[in-house]
């Protein structure tokens, strides 16, 4: 055996952001997180994840919104128990939304335009080849 | 805004189980994750490891931003809103107080129990996982509460409806 034929495991709570992919279709709770003058800014959010599109309402009534192309990060998130809790986690910007026309207008809608998403279901934990 | 030891942020911070914990990099990068957590002399305490980005994150800028929901009360919408400063607290003590409050309140209760035991064959691999260090030292992240705001979560569509649900009533 040679040092090239010892594979390095390890172990990942990380999975394909389609196997979890119902939280994007019942969202049970979401937030977006975005820099402000003052530190971190967070806000609920709702998501409608459409067309394999990130739509973000964040209630009008929010002290501040992020502007267009500000990095944001979307995350939507479910479970209390440990083998309950997952995830997907979309860094990306923000881009204007217009001529959508069945959202609700008590909410400041915009698209998050995704740079890097990432999934996780903590009762999916196991090892994985180490491909780094 | 309120005061964090106002009875209604109190009564939230002692039901909710998960908080989600907003911070910014070195370069002004937005960051958020979920964290478990313990309330106690007045701060909150959310584990971590020190290589995390939550963690990484509170060394570069300690201005954090936490909400917390009551999850067990689906139809509660009210999230409680925390800004703060923290620091990475990595000292022994408080790391084995956080472990053992953490353990009473997450595994050794009725639903963290059967939790864990219904996935009683995954134990061992997290235990790996935890005590490999390859995510770093285990830490907490110490959070003194500043102020507090609460919020109402949007309704889970957003869709135009034509009935109005109204709010549930405040603490």
């Amino acid at each position: 055996m040679t040092v090239a034929d010892v594979r390095v495991k390890r172990i990942t709570l990380n999975v394909d952001p389609l196997e979890v992919r119902d939280l994007l279709e019942r969202v049970p709770r979401a937030c977006i997180s975005f820099a402000g003058d003052e530190g971190p800014r967070v806000e609920p959010v709702t998501v409608l994840f459409k067309d394999d599109r990130y739509l973000v309402g964040m209630p009008s009534s929010a002290a501040s919104h992020p502007t267009v192309d500000e990095e944001v990060v979307l995350l939507i998130d479910d479970g209390v128990q440990f083998f309950d809790l997952r995830a997907i986690y979309v860094r990306g910007h923000v881009q204007s939304l217009g001529g959508v026309k069945y959202l609700s207008s008590d909410f400041f809608w915009f698209e998050v335009q995704p740079t890097r998403t990432v999934a996780w279901d903590y009762a999916r934990i196991r090892e994985v080849d180490d491909e780094s | 805004m309120m005061n964090p030891d106002d009875p209604a942020v109190v009564d939230i911070l002692r039901r909710a189980m998960v908080a989600r914990i907003a911070t910014v990099s070195r370069n002004g990068r937005p960051h958020v994750n979920p964290l478990y957590f313990v309330c106690g002399r007045g701060k909150i305490y959310l584990g971590t490891t020190d290589r995390t980005l939550a963690a990484l994150n509170v060394k570069a800028n300690p201005r954090v931003t936490v909400l917390f929901n009551i999850e067990s009360e689906p139809n509660d919408r009210r999230v409680l809103r925390l800004r703060g400063g923290a620091i990475v607290r990595t000292d022994a003590r408080l790391c084995r107080w956080y472990v053992r409050s953490d353990l009473r309140k997450y595994i050794f209760s009725r639903r963290g129990f059967g939790n864990s035991l219904a996935h009683a064959r995954l134990l061992p691999l997290v235990r790996r996982f935890v005590s490999s260090g390859e995510k770093g030292q285990e830490c907490v992240l110490e959070v003194r509460p500043e102020e507090a705001a609460l919020l109402t979560a949007p309704n889970r569509l957003g869709i135009k409806r034509t009935k109005k649900f109204s709010d549930p009533p405040y603490c």
